[in-house]
C-alpha cells in the first residue's frame, strides 16, 4: 500500500514540475484566458447598460461580473485533459502497453493531473477570490465572502473535477471511431462549454431547455459550484445539487470502467 | 573544400532544483548558466574525402554538425565551403550541401515518396532534364524503384534511410553530411547503405562528413578521422595513424581445454598489467585476450602463454578500431 | 520579379501537396471543419441569447453586431487557412528541434514554414464569416459607392496581414524560449476584443487593441467604415499602414530569432 502511494506521489510531483518547467508558457495561457474573461466582462457591462432592467434572468450586474470570473476559476480547476492523452495512445497503439503495467492507468493519470492542478490552484485561487470579493464589495459596499459557501464550493469543485475526469477519459475512446482527435475534442469542448454554463448562465436559456440542462452532468461541472459560491443554491436546493453531482460522479466512474472493459476486449480480439 | 576554424558554441541552460519545493522555487526564480558545447574546433576536408567525425555522447558532435549545416549560428569561429559561409548567406550555402539526419526524416510523411522529390526539385531549382538523369542515377545506386510510389509513413526504416539519402543528393551537392545513417538498421541493410555511400563518393567525388556510433561505418568508409571530446579536437588523422598512436592493442585467440584459463595464465600477476591494458574473455574452450603490446611484447606473451596452458590453436591479430576508441572514450585523452 | 515568381510557384506546389494529403484523410478534414462550425455556433447562440434581453448593444443592432462578427472571421479565416503552420513553430517545431529541416533548405525559412501546411479546418470559420456578411448586409441600410466596395475588398488582405504579422512575432519568440504557443494563444484571445464595437471597452483596452496589439483593425474599424462610411482615412488607411508595420516587425524578429535558435539534443 505504501509502495503504491509512493508511486502516485511520484506522479503528483511530476505533474507539479510540468507547470514549473513551462512556467512562462503557463502564465501566458492563463493570461489569455483572463483576457477572454475581460471580453465577456465588457460585453455584459454593455448589455446591462443597454437594457432597462437591473437584473437579467436573476443576475444583477455585479453577480454577472462575479459569475464570469468565478466561471473561469472553476473551469480551470475542474478541467481535465484525459481525452487527448487516451486518444493519442489509442491512435499510436501504446494503449496496449497499459494492460501489462501493474498500476492503474487512470490513477497515475489522475495523480499527475492533480499535481498540475495543485500548482494552478495555489497560484490562482487566492488572487481570483480576492478579486471577485473586491468586485462584490465595490458594488454592494459590504463584504460578502462566506466561508461556509466557499468550503462547500471547494467540495463541489472536487466532485466536478471527478465528473470531468471520468467523462474525458470515456470520451477519449472515441479515437477508435474518429481519427482526428483535435476536431472531435473541439466539438466536445463547444458542447460541454455551452451546457455547463461557461458561455452564458443556464438561466438565460428558454426555461424548458434550462431544466434539461440542469439535470445533465455538464451543469454539475461548472454551473453548480459557481451557484454555490454565489449563495444562489441554498438549503435543500444545495443538498439536491450536491447529491446530483455525486450521482454523476458514480455514473461516469462506472461508464469509464465499462468502456475500458469493452475496449480491452476489442483490443484483444484485434490483437492490439 | 571545407574549412572549419576555431568554431565555438555556447548555450544557455536552465538549472532545475530537485523536489517539490524546487519546482515552486524555479517557478519564480529560474536559474540559468552558460554551457560551452563546442570549445575550439578546427579542421579541413579536401574534395572527395570521406571524413569520419566521431566522439562519445555529449562531446559536441551534433552541435558541430548543426553549425556546419547552417542550423546553428556559431558563437565565434567560421566554417566555409568553397568560400561560402552559412551565417552570411545561408540559402546559397545550403545549396552546396546535402544533409541526412538518421533519426529524423526530411520526407513528407503522408505523401508518396515521389512527391517529396518533386517538391525538392522545385526547392533546389533542379532543371527537368538533370532531374531525370539524377533520379535514374539515384535509383540505380539506392534502388528506390520498389517503393517510390508508397507513402513515406509505410516505408521500412532501411527504405526510409535510402529515400532520405536520395533526397539529400537530388541537387548534386558538393558535400554530404550523414548523421548516424545506419542507426537501427540490420546488418544487410547497413551493408547496402555503406556500399551506396562509397559508390556515390567514388562516382561523383562528393565530399562526405559522417558521424556515427557504429565504428564499422568508419572503418569501412572513412579516409580520415576527426575525433572530438568535451568540445575540443582530440585526434585528426587516418585510421592507421590512430592505431599506431593510441595503444598497440593486440588480440590473442587461443583454444585450450583449461577450464579457468585466466586464473591458470595469471598474466596480470606475472606481467603487472594495469586494468586497461588487459582483458581476458573465455567462452567454452576459446579464450580471447586483449593486451597492450607496448607493455608486453607479442613474443613474450606467446611464449608465456604456451608455457602456462595446453594450447590447441593460437593466433594473434590487430585489435579493431572499436577497441581503441572504446579505450579512448573511457579514459578521455 | 524573378523571386516573386519563384515564391508563388513554390506556394502553389505546397498547396497542391496539401490537397493531395487531404485526399488521404478526408474524414479528418470534415471533422475539423465541423469542429469550427460548432465553435462559431456557440458564439452565435451567445449573441442570440443576449439580444433576447436587450434591443441593442451600445447603440448597435444585432444585425450590425453580426456583420462585424462575420467580417472579423474573414481575415482570421484566411490567415488560418494559409499560414496556420506558424502555430506549430511555438508549440513543438522549435522545442523538438524539428525546425532544423527548414534551415537546411535554400528557401526563406519564414516563407517555408508559413506555406507548408494548409489548415482546411479554417474553412469552417471562413464560410461562417462569409455567410454572416452576406446574410446581414441586405437588411442593413448601407450607402454603397465604388470607392467603398473597392476599399472593403482591398482591406481584407491587409487585415489578414495583421494576424500573420502578430503570429510571426509571437511564434519567433520560441527561438529564445523554446515554446511560445501560449503567447500566440494569449494574443489570439486579445483578438476576441475586436469582434465587438470598441465603444463598449474602457479607454485602456481600446488603446491597446488599436495601437499596441492592433486587432481592432482586423474587424471593427473596417466594418465601421463599411456600415457608417465614417473616417476612411483612419479606418482603412491606418489598417493598411499598421499591417505593413506588423509584418515588417515580424520579419525582423524572425530573422533575429533564427540566429538564436538552439535546436534540440546535444
Amino acid at each position: 500500500m505504501t509502495k503504491k502511494l509512493r508511486i502516485y506521489r511520484a506522479f503528483l510531483s511530476a505533474g507539479m514540475q510540468e507547470v514549473s518547467t513551462y512556467r512562462v508558457n503557463w502564465i501566458f495561457y492563463m493570461a489569455g484566458n483572463v483576457m477572454a474573461c475581460f471580453v465577456s466582462y465588457f460585453i455584459w457591462k454593455a448589455v446591462f447598460l443597454s437594457g432597462n432592467n437591473n437584473s437579467l434572468n436573476g443576475f444583477t450586474m455585479s453577480q454577472m461580473i462575479v459569475y464570469i470570473f468565478l466561471m473561469f476559476l472553476t473551469s480551470t480547476m475542474t478541467s481535465s485533459g484525459g481525452t487527448y492523452d487516451i486518444g493519442e495512445e489509442i491512435r499510436d497503439g501504446t494503449i496496449a502497453m497499459r494492460m501489462i503495467k501493474p498500476i492503474s492507468y487512470n490513477a497515475t493519470f489522475l495523480f499527475q493531473e492533480l499535481g498540475n492542478k495543485i500548482m494552478t490552484i495555489c497560484l490562482l485561487i487566492i488572487p481570483m477570490v480576492i478579486g471577485v470579493e473586491a468586485v462584490r464589495y465595490n458594488f454592494t459596499g459590504e463584504v460578502q465572502f462566506e466561508i461556509t459557501n466557499f468550503l462547500i464550493y471547494v467540495v463541489s469543485c472536487v466532485f466536478a473535477y471527478l465528473i470531468n475526469f471520468f467523462f474525458n477519459i470515456s470520451f477519449g475512446f472515441i479515437a477508435f471511431v474518429i481519427k482526428y482527435l483535435w476536431g472531435a475534442n473541439m466539438m466536445k469542448n463547444c458542447i460541454v462549454g455551452f451546457l455547463s454554463g461557461t458561455v452564458i448562465p443556464l438561466s438565460f436559456l428558454p426555461s424548458g431547455l434550462e431544466k434539461i440542462c440542469l439535470l445533465l452532468p455538464f451543469a454539475s461541472l461548472n454551473y453548480t459550484p459557481v451557484m454555490i459560491y454565489l449563495g444562489i443554491y441554498k438549503g435543500s436546493t444545495l443538498l439536491y445539487y450536491l447529491g446530483l453531482q455525486l450521482f454523476w460522479v458514480l455514473v461516469l466512474w462506472g461508464l469509464s470502467k465499462l468502456i475500458w472493459k469493452i475496449s480491452t476486449k476489442h483490443l484483444t480480439v484485434q490483437g492490439g | 573544400m571545407i574549412k572549419v576554424e576555431n568554431l565555438r558554441k555556447e548555450f544557455k541552460k536552465t538549472v532545475k532544483e530537485p523536489g517539490l519545493a524546487g519546482s515552486f522555487k524555479s517557478l519564480f526564480h529560474p536559474k540559468s548558466e552558460r554551457v560551452v558545447a563546442v570549445n575550439d574546433i578546427s579542421f579541413h576536408v579536401p574534395k572527395g574525402e570521406i571524413l569520419g567525425f566521431i566522439g562519445p555522447n555529449g562531446a559536441g558532435k551534433s552541435t558541430v554538425i548543426k553549425m556546419l549545416t547552417g542550423i546553428l549560428t556559431p558563437t565565434s569561429g567560421t566554417c566555409t565551403i568553397n568560400g561560402k559561409n552559412p551565417t552570411e548567406n545561408r540559402k546559397s550555402y545550403v545549396k552546396e550541401i546535402g544533409v541526412v539526419f538518421g533519426q529524423r526524416t526530411q520526407l513528407w510523411w503522408d505523401l508518396p515518396l515521389r512527391e517529396t522529390y518533386g517538391v525538392l526539385k522545385e526547392m533546389y531549382e533542379v532543371p527537368d532534364d538533370s532531374y531525370k538523369e539524377r533520379m535514374s542515377f539515384l535509383n540505380e545506386v539506392l534502388e528506390l524503384e520498389a517503393f517510390i510510389t508508397s507513402p513515406v509513413r509505410t516505408l521500412s526504416l532501411g527504405q526510409r534511410m535510402r529515400a532520405d539519402i536520395a533526397a539529400s543528393l537530388l541537387h548534386s551537392p558538393k558535400v554530404l553530411f550523414l548523421d548516424e545513417p545506419t542507426i537501427g538498421l540490420d546488418v544487410v541493410v547497413k551493408d547496402n547503405i555503406r556500399k551506396a555511400i562509397a559508390q556515390i563518393n567514388e562516382r561523383e567525388q562528393t565530399t562526405v562528413i559522417l558521424t556515427t556510433h557504429d565504428l564499422a561505418d568508419i572503418e569501412l568508409l572513412a579516409d580520415r578521422i576527426v575525433m572530438i571530446d568535451k568540445g575540443s579536437n582530440v585526434f585528426d588523422g587516418t585510421i592507421s595513424e590512430l592505431k599506431s598512436r593510441y595503444g598497440r592493442i593486440r588480440e590473442l585467440h587461443l583454444e585450450t581445454n583449461t577450464k579457468n584459463a585466466e586464473k591458470a595464465l595469471g598474466y596480470r600477476e606475472h606481467f603487472h598489467f594495469s586494468d586497461d591494458d588487459l582483458k581476458v574473455e573465455q567462452e567454452g574452450s576459446s579464450v580471447k585476450v586483449r593486451f597492450n603490446s607496448d607493455t608486453v611484447s607479442v613474443s613474450d606473451m606467446l611464449a608465456y602463454t604456451l608455457k602456462m596452458v595446453n594450447v590447441k590453436d593460437i593466433s594473434v591479430k590487430d585489435a579493431d578500431i572499436e577497441e581503441i576508441i572504446r579505450r579512448l572514450y573511457r579514459q578521455g585523452v | 520579379m524573378k523571386t516573386l515568381k519563384r515564391i508563388s510557384r513554390m506556394h502553389r506546389i505546397f498547396i497542391v501537396q496539401e490537397l493531395k494529403r487531404m485526399m488521404e484523410y478526408k474524414g479528418d478534414f470534415i471533422v475539423g471543419i465541423i469542429g469550427f462550425l460548432f465553435a462559431q455556433a456557440n458564439n452565435m447562440l451567445f449573441l442570440w441569447l443576449i439580444f433576447r434581453q436587450i434591443p441593442n448593444l451600445a447603440g448597435w443592432s444585432i444585425k450590425e453586431i453580426l456583420f462585424i462578427y462575420g467580417f472579423s472571421l474573414i481575415p482570421k479565416g484566411i490567415d488560418h487557412l494559409f499560414f496556420d503552420n506558424l502555430w506549430a513553430v511555438g508549440h513543438f517545431l522549435v522545442q523538438k528541434g524539428d525546425f532544423d529541416k527548414y534551415l537546411t533548405r535554400p528557401v526563406n525559412t519564414l516563407f517555408h514554414v508559413m506555406v507548408e501546411k494548409l489548415q482546411i479546418d479554417a474553412l469552417g470559420e471562413l464560410l461562417v464569416g462569409i455567410a454572416m456578411v452576406c446574410i446581414t448586409l441586405p437588411s442593413l441600410t448601407v450607402e454603397w459607392s465604388v470607392q467603398k466596395i473597392l476599399l472593403a475588398v482591398l482591406v481584407i488582405p491587409f487585415a489578414t496581414l495583421i494576424y500573420t504579422g502578430i503570429k510571426t512575432i509571437t511564434a519567433a519568440i520560441a527561438f529564445w524560449t523554446k515554446k511560445s504557443g501560449n503567447i500566440t494563444y494569449m494574443f489570439y484571445m486579445v483578438n476576441e476584443f475586436s469582434k465587438y464595437p470598441v465603444k463598449i471597452y474602457n479607454s485602456f483596452v481600446r488603446n491597446i487593441i488599436t495601437y499596441i496589439i492592433p486587432f481592432a483593425f482586423t474587424a471593427y474599424y473596417p466594418a465601421e467604415y463599411i456600415l457608417k462610411g465614417e473616417n476612411p482615412l483612419f479606418n482603412i488607411g491606418v489598417c493598411v499602414l499598421i499591417s505593413i508595420v506588423m509584418m515588417t516587425l515580424g520579419i525582423i524578429v524572425w530573422n533575429k530569432g533564427i540566429r538564436a535558435y538552439e535546436s534540440a539534443g546535444s
